[in-house]
């Protein structure tokens, strides 16, 4: 019996086939072998002969709906600025989707990046995904040359050993926090459908700093960005950003600077996070791409337990419902207000 | 500003037009005396406030920031203050999260009839930050004065 | 030739809206204010229901844009004293008495009121608490000018003995000489907004008014409740000063009173007050609280206010259907104790600390003179009479009357019939508009779009008012090292005509392109120096103020280092906002003068006619095939006066009139454009260019069902009110032969589905009723009903019908009157909770008194001009206090049915209402938009829409590429989709982020 991915696989390469041959899609957004042990790269496939390639392993980490908007673009006729808008439907795209992509391409839908009508999402139930980082940190020193992935378990090869591990313990941990890992959005089903997990407390992570004194969290935050390098590739990996300046490079005013110094640093990520307000859709892959290892979205995660206690919105769980930032209700809690006040004297004027 | 011992916070206040600001003026037609370490930024509507103006703010060494304005279901554009109360909450708690002190920043609701309260709120404002002292955190200048 | 000013009557909200309205409307306003100050009872006002807004906050910019005006002549301390003439043509003689402060020369600085050693009442708190004898009436005045009280100022009453205000004056405002002044005032119509006065309960004994501390007027308690009243918001019993825990309200006090007061009529506006405070009272209380509230019927039938009633009962206010006995001294703490009957005729005791009276309304003494004087009738209570079908009109033509004068109302029907008078007078002189009227002209703004800033910085001393805290100069020799800043200079006031010309030649001698003013506040001071820039060549937007007086040395007194050095940090702040400002365009939008009127019943013709009669072209648009609407079904009003010999003369009126094409079983299908120009496209395929519209499209009686059925549809002995009125018409003879008739109230209306009182069924129900035994005398008539609203003056009706034997019993929720059919025989069963026992009638005519309903096309309708409907799907104003017939979509207005359940004569007058603000745009060639706008850079925009779902206004879209472009028209400046946007693509014009954080990291520097 081939193992659950490797079956999804098959079924990815038979749809994305029928599809491209039926003219149904342009192009097929998926994912091709990496170069690396534990490495997939986003792949796109446009003729039904290169179906072949794509794959699904326990290594698709990076959130596919990022290149969404640019494999839409991609297969649209060329126009320039001046153009008229092209007539009639444009070509769709279909594109692999779990849980969180699928809510992170319903943001898209709400943002107007994407058009629900050029998309075909074909829905995977993901089973969580494996933080290549935790499997190298169990062998310490040690050169992986392979990862065999069976259901619930992975054998780890090296030149001189090969030893097997539990599967779901080196699941990246916003999987393991993940409550929806079946997609909100599915026009064609790939594999069984993924239940709902019932997580007692999906925030854990973000609870455990709440516990710690002020002192502590500020001590956590500047030690947890202080060796971030400005690289961008949590941004540059996150569908959430995608706009064409960055407010880091904003000029008038300056809203950030560009040095590496703890307090533009500190700024960049807590804005970024921000910005991500109601939107992110915990996909982790912020994390996963950070060369320096910096737990970033944890500021996110943060947000979204926020926005779940005080406005019941999840992002990107319902297409026609507006954006927890674009709507409001009159009893929105407002904890935040001042309350104590501090009485005032009434001035005495005379005998100044 | 170099002797701390004589340290007094510079707090910016940004107020909205029609409801805050009119609050800080009638405090002043009724004589309410406040700490003078305000510096009110008029703006139109809370909503016109955004998490990088404040947190710009704070870059730039402000010791306490105070947005105010019209009490929810009073504001002059329909709803600014309905969105701004969203974002508000969102940005106090993740300030908060990441161990900015409580009461660097600080936000109110002072209608244009609220005089005195608007002087209370600048009370429990100035005061909160002096107890916490100069803001260091996220703070631009200071790191700059520091490492020279 | 008519003529083109118009003589206004009374500076409360209605008459500062009727004003308001004329002025913007091109007529010359002449508004007579008999007090220091416009702004009348709602000033007063600490919140207003059903929104609990703050009163001060939303008629404080309406008192400021009328003392502004530069088409309102404002007369305070002035009485009307004579009227003749014609209408077109009145000769008016207008008495201003003295107030001894130049208004000219008062800077509002209050050292004159400080100084005054003579205490005085202080008539705007209602008595509670004192001021001076020199004195502002309250904070926000307007005009904001001083005066002398003469009845209690010591150098008026003995001259040479006191004179300190004249002494500290720095201003050399004080004129104790200034004598009585009388103006002739040639007008073409006049407008009367007198006002109403409470009722005075001194003479109820029962009460303890005047003898118990602790008992007081609403109006008093509203004080109390005030922020800006004698206890600053700390709510306060009067005895002790402590904070009462227990408060009862007693309704009805001087209304519905025959026997004791001689009202008959209701009030009609306390029991909402009742409740708004009792709701706000619970907020200002720490800890526990209790409030109840004694009352005969709850009337809580406008919009909103059911619901607010709802919320107060869940909030755990208690009701009591009762009327008080007695209020008597519990013991020597203060505390009261109340008797009463209770529902079942139980004699029950109740302790409180605090009682509130709510009184009710009436006319002014000198309200009745003038009245006499302008030979007006007045109705039996003395209110001023009015006509069924023109609301607003009094018996001498053109003299119209809006407000509580004609009868007790609430703030939006006096604000709908404040625009409802102004459209009547201004049908009248429509043919002289504009000739009044002035308009000011200013040079040729200089282009400054290439120049380096130069700004100039001007620091005012406010007399002593800055100075004496703050280092005025020191401020102005720091300004002069600022970037940019090329001239700076004190100035002893500022605002002062002498330097406000010097500041002209200044800006054209120096060169100057922006300016700074270091003074009072700009909410107050603002206009002024814009005004200077541009009489100087400058655009008005290239300036800011620094506010070192309001919000410096006012408030930092003691302090006066720390004040000059914030004020030198506000000075740079101002400075560096103003540094990256540029000129901004006086933005108009031109207008297409016609209108769409959607909706052919009596308000959507009484719109259409009304804006045809001030010359306008309009396209009347009506689904049915006929015109008339609901009102054709509706037999009569309480007044007797029978609906369709009206509505026949007004169809044919509306037909006939050369302005108005009336479209017939005709739809909306698209509605292109913003305000002063609309493209609406019809279900026959036509379109239609206009500059407003008025939606109009009237509601729908709801049909029986469920719980509510009692066999209506079954049993043809089962009729609605409006079935029974077409039997009326109908003149059906069967009805002389009913014997016994029950009427069922509140029939689907004040339920959870349709939480909202219909308004307009008891008035109705007991008028069909009264029509009943009119037909027959000896019929029996049962009402079963809930609370019965027969509002203002239709409470006269209701005791009629007392007194003809109609028999009222009461019913609630939980004991639903039962309807059957037994024998070939009607059976109606209830419970009579008075003798606490069921009753069982055998009607051959059974009447429900069904609920009015929304037309489920208004969404849809609505849709199409971007404006609002509130949960129940009535349309939804901009302003439920305020702007009653206005929407937030500018140049689209509303009236009648779809707006809220209300009865024709109220319909009438806010079709008017709806008429006269539609016809303000259309006075104009263009009408002016804001300025202040948000602005898109294309290359930064993500599209995603953020700023168009947080835009109130409708006035963000995406364009066909995807991309955010404002509609400046229509653009308020609010900057919602700035702070919104996180790409930082939307900017406000000079309120930009670049502005804004230059001004903060300023304050660092």
């Amino acid at each position: 019996m081939p193992t659950i991915n490797k079956r999804i696989s098959e079924e990815i390469r038979a749809q994305a086939r029928k599809l491209l041959e039926e003219g149904e899609v342009a192009a097929v957004l998926g994912y091709g072998a990496g170069s690396l042990p534990m490495t997939v790269k986003p792949l796109v496939v446009r003729r039904p002969e290169d179906c072949s390639k794509l794959i699904w392993s326990a290594f698709c980490v990076l959130n596919l709906a990022n290149y969404l908007p640019a494999a839409l673009k991609s297969v649209e006729p060329p126009r320039g600025p001046r153009d008229p808008k092209h007539e009639g439907p444009l070509p769709k795209v279909a594109i692999l989707a779990t849980g969180c992509w699928s809510r992170n391409i319903v943001v898209q839908i709400q943002e107007h990046q994407v058009a629900r009508g050029r998309v075909v999402v074909m829905g995977v139930g993901s089973r969580g995904m494996v933080s290549r980082r935790k499997v190298e940190a169990l062998f310490p020193g040690l050169e992986i040359l392979a990862v065999e992935e069976g259901d619930h378990e992975l054998v780890v090869r090296g030149a001189d050993f090969a030893e097997t591990i539990n599967r779901w313990s080196v699941v990246r941990d916003n999987c393991q926090s993940c409550t929806h890992p079946d997609p909100v959005l599915v026009d064609l089903r790939i594999g069984e459908p993924v239940s709902e997990r019932k997580n007692p407390n999906p925030f854990k992570q973000v609870e455990e700093i709440e516990q710690q004194s002020g002192d502590e969290r500020w001590a956590w935050f500047t030690r947890e960005f202080s060796t971030c390098i400005r690289c961008y590739a949590c941004r540059n990996a996150c569908p959430l950003c995608y706009c064409p300046t960055c407010f880091v490079d904003d000029a008038k005013p300056q809203w950030v600077g560009k040095s590496l110094d703890a307090v533009d640093t500190g700024l960049f990520h807590v804005l970024r996070a921000y910005h991500c307000a109601g939107r992110c859709t915990d996909c982790g892959t912020c994390e996963t791409v950070c060369p320096m290892g910096i737990n970033m979205r944890l500021l996110t995660k943060k947000l979204n337990k926020d926005v779940l206690n005080l406005y019941n919105i999840e992002a990107g769980m319902e297409p026609d419902s507006p954006l927890p930032l674009t709507t409001y209700t009159m009893d929105d809690p407002e904890k935040f207000i001042i309350t104590e006040l501090t009485p005032v004297p009434r001035a005495v004027k005379e005998g100044k | 500003m170099s002797e701390t011992n004589n340290w007094e916070p510079k707090i910016i206040a940004f107020l909205c037009n029609w409801c805050s600001y009119a609050g800080a003026d009638l405090a002043g037609v009724s004589r309410f005396q406040y700490p003078p370490n305000i510096r009110i930024v008029k703006v139109p509507c809370s909503g016109r406030v955004s998490e990088n103006m404040i947190m710009s703010a704070l870059k730039s060494g402000a010791d306490g920031i105070l947005v105010s304005g019209c009490h929810p279901g009073d504001c002059h554009y329909i709803s600014g203050n309905y969105f701004a109360k969203r974002r508000f909450a969102l940005l106090s708690n993740l300030l908060d999260f990441i161990g900015i002190e409580p009461g660097r920043v600080s936000f109110s609701w002072v209608s244009a009839s609220e005089g005195e309260q608007f002087a209370e709120v600048v009370h429990s404002v100035t005061e909160r930050v002096k107890a916490l002292g100069p803001a260091s955190r996220l703070v631009k200048q200071l790191d700059a004065v520091q490492a020279a | 030739m008519s003529n083109g000013s118009v003589l206004v009557v009374g500076g409360g909200i209605a008459g500062v809206q009727a004003a308001l309205d004329l002025a913007n409307s091109g007529f010359l306003v002449h508004l007579v204010e008999r007090t220091t100050a416009i702004g009348g009872k709602m000033s007063q006002l600490d919140k207003t229901f059903p929104t609990n807004d703050c009163s001060a906050c939303i008629l404080s910019p309406k008192l400021v844009e009328c003392g502004r005006h530069f088409n309102i002549n404002l007369l305070t301390l002035a009485d009307l004293i004579a009227l003749e003439g014609e209408p077109g043509s009145f000769k008016a003689v207008v008495r201003q008495r003295p107030r001894y402060i130049d208004p000219e020369k008062c800077i509002a600085c209050g050292l004159c009121a400080e100084k005054c050693p003579k205490k005085v009442s202080n008539d705007f708190n209602m008595g509670i608490g004192e001021r001076k004898a020199a004195y502002l009436s309250y904070p926000q005045a307007v005009p904001l000018k001083y005066a002398l009280d003469p009845e209690h100022c010591i150098w008026i009453n003995k001259p040479g003995r006191c004179g300190l205000c004249a002494k500290v004056c720095q201003a050399g405002a004080i004129n104790f000489d200034e004598t009585a002044r009388e103006y002739i005032l040639e007008v073409g119509s006049v407008v009367l907004a007198p006002g109403f006065s409470r009722f005075d309960p001194s003479p109820l004994d029962f009460t303890g008014y005047g003898r118990l501390p602790n008992v007081v007027t609403s109006m008093e308690f509203e004080r109390l409740l005030s922020p800006s009243g004698p206890c600053m918001g700390h709510l306060e019993r009067p005895s002790d000063g402590q904070e009462p825990k227990r408060i009862a309200w007693l309704q009805c006090i001087g209304s519905r009173d025959i026997n004791r007061v001689g009202h008959p009529y209701c009030s009609s506006i306390c029991c909402m007050f009742a409740l708004k405070q009792a709701v706000i009272a619970k907020e200002h209380a720490h800890g526990e609280f209790e409030s109840s509230i004694f009352y005969m019927d709850m009337r809580t039938h406008g919009k909103g206010f059911e619901n607010y009633y709802n919320r107060a009962k869940e909030d755990g206010v208690r009701f009591h259907r009762a009327r008080v006995h007695s209020v008597i001294p519990a013991d020597d703490s203060g505390s009261l104790q109340l008797r009463y009957v209770d529902e079942l005729g139980k004699v029950n005791f109740a302790e409180f600390d605090m009682v509130v009276l709510s009184t009710g309304l009436q006319v002014y003494r000198h309200t009745v003179k003038l009245a006499e004087m302008l030979g007006l009738e007045l109705d039996a209570d003395n209110f001023i009479k009015t006509d069924s079908f023109n609301p607003v009109a009094t018996s001498r033509p053109g003299i119209y009357v809006c407000g509580a004068a004609s009868e007790p109302k609430d703030i939006p029907q006096s604000v709908m019939e404040a625009s409802a008078a102004a459209a009547e007078a201004g049908r009248i002189m429509a043919p002289a508009r504009w000739t009044e009227t002035s308009k000011k002209v200013y040079p040729a703004e200089m282009n400054i779009h290439a120049q380096a800033p130069r700004i100039g910085v001007f620091v005012c001393h406010c007399g002593i008012n800055i100075s004496s805290v703050v280092d005025v100069e020191a401020v102005a020799a720091h300004a002069k090292n600022l970037d940019g800043v090329v001239f700076s200079q004190c100035n002893l006031f500022t605002c002062s005509q002498d330097t406000i010309n010097q500041m002209v030649s200044i800006i054209k001698e120096q060169g100057l392109n922006r300016v700074v003013v270091a003074s009072c506040s700009p909410r107050t001071h603002e206009p002024l120096f814009q005004e200077t820039l541009r009489d100087a060549g400058l655009n008005k937007f290239l300036f800011e103020m620094a506010n070192i007086r309001d919000q410096n040395s006012w408030v930092h007194q003691l302090e006066p280092e720390k004040a000059t050095a914030k004020a030198k940090d506000l000075v740079a702040m101002a400075v560096a906002r103003v540094r990256s400002e540029g000129a901004l365009p006086y933005n108009t939008v031109p207008v297409t003068k016609s209108a769409l009127v959607i909706g052919g019943g009596v308000t959507g013709m009484t719109a259409a006619l009304s804006m045809a009669e001030q010359n306008y072209p309009v396209i009347l648009v009506e689904q049915s095939e006929c015109l008339g609407g609901n009102g054709r079904k509706v037999y009569r009003n309480w007044k007797g006066d029978t609906f369709l010999p009206f509505i026949n003369e007004l169809t044919a009126r509306v037909t006939t009139h050369p302005q108005i094409s009336v479209k017939y079983n005709t739809e909306i299908s698209e509605v292109t454009g913003s305000v002063g120009k609309f493209i609406t496209t019809f279900s026959d395929g036509h379109s239609f260019e206009h500059g407003v519209a008025v939606i109009a499209v009237g509601g729908q009686a709801y049909q029986p069902e469920e719980e509510w059925q009692f066999l209506h549809g079954i049993d043809h002995r089962v009729q609605t009110l409006l079935e029974l009125d077409q039997r009326f018409m109908e003149e059906d003879a069967g009805l002389k032969e009913v014997k016994q008739a029950v009427f069922i109230h509140c029939v689907g209306s004040r339920i959870p589905e349709r939480p909202y009182c219909s308004r307009v069924c008891c008035t109705h129900a007991i008028d069909s009723a009264v029509k009943l035994k009119e037909l027959n005398p000896e019929m029996d008539i049962y009402m079963l009903y809930r609370d019965i609203r027969t509002y203002g003056q239709r409470e006269r009706l209701y005791q009629e019908a007392r007194a003809k034997g109609i028999i009222f019993v009461c019913y609630d929720l939980d004991h639903l009157p039962h309807v059957s059919e037994r024998d070939g025989r009607l059976l109606v069963h209830a419970h009579d909770p008075i003798i606490d026992a069921n009753i069982s009638i055998h009607p051959d005519l059974l009447v429900l008194a069904t609920a009015i309903q929304p037309r489920e096309q208004t969404g849809s309708l609505s849709k199409f001009f971007k404006c609002a409907v509130d949960s129940q799907g009535f349309l939804l104003e901009a302003h439920m206090k305020l702007r009653p017939v206005d929407f937030a979509t500018e140049g689209v207005f509303l009236a009648g049915l779809c707006h809220y359940p209300k009865p024709m004569e109220e319909a009438i007058a806010q079709a008017k209402a709806a008429a006269a603000r539609a016809a303000i745009i259309l006075a104009y060639d263009a009408v002016p938009a804001e300025s202040v706008t948000a602005v898109v850079t294309p290359a930064k925009c993500t599209g995603c829409g953020l700023c168009v779902e947080v835009c109130a206004y409708h006035a963000v879209s995406l364009d066909e590429n995807g991309i955010s472009v404002v509609t400046t028209s229509m653009c308020k400046g609010c900057g919602a989709c700035v702070a919104g946007c996180r790409s930082d693509a939307v900017s406000l014009k000079n309120i930009g982020n670049e502005q804004i954080m230059a001004a903060v990291d300023a304050a660092f520097m």
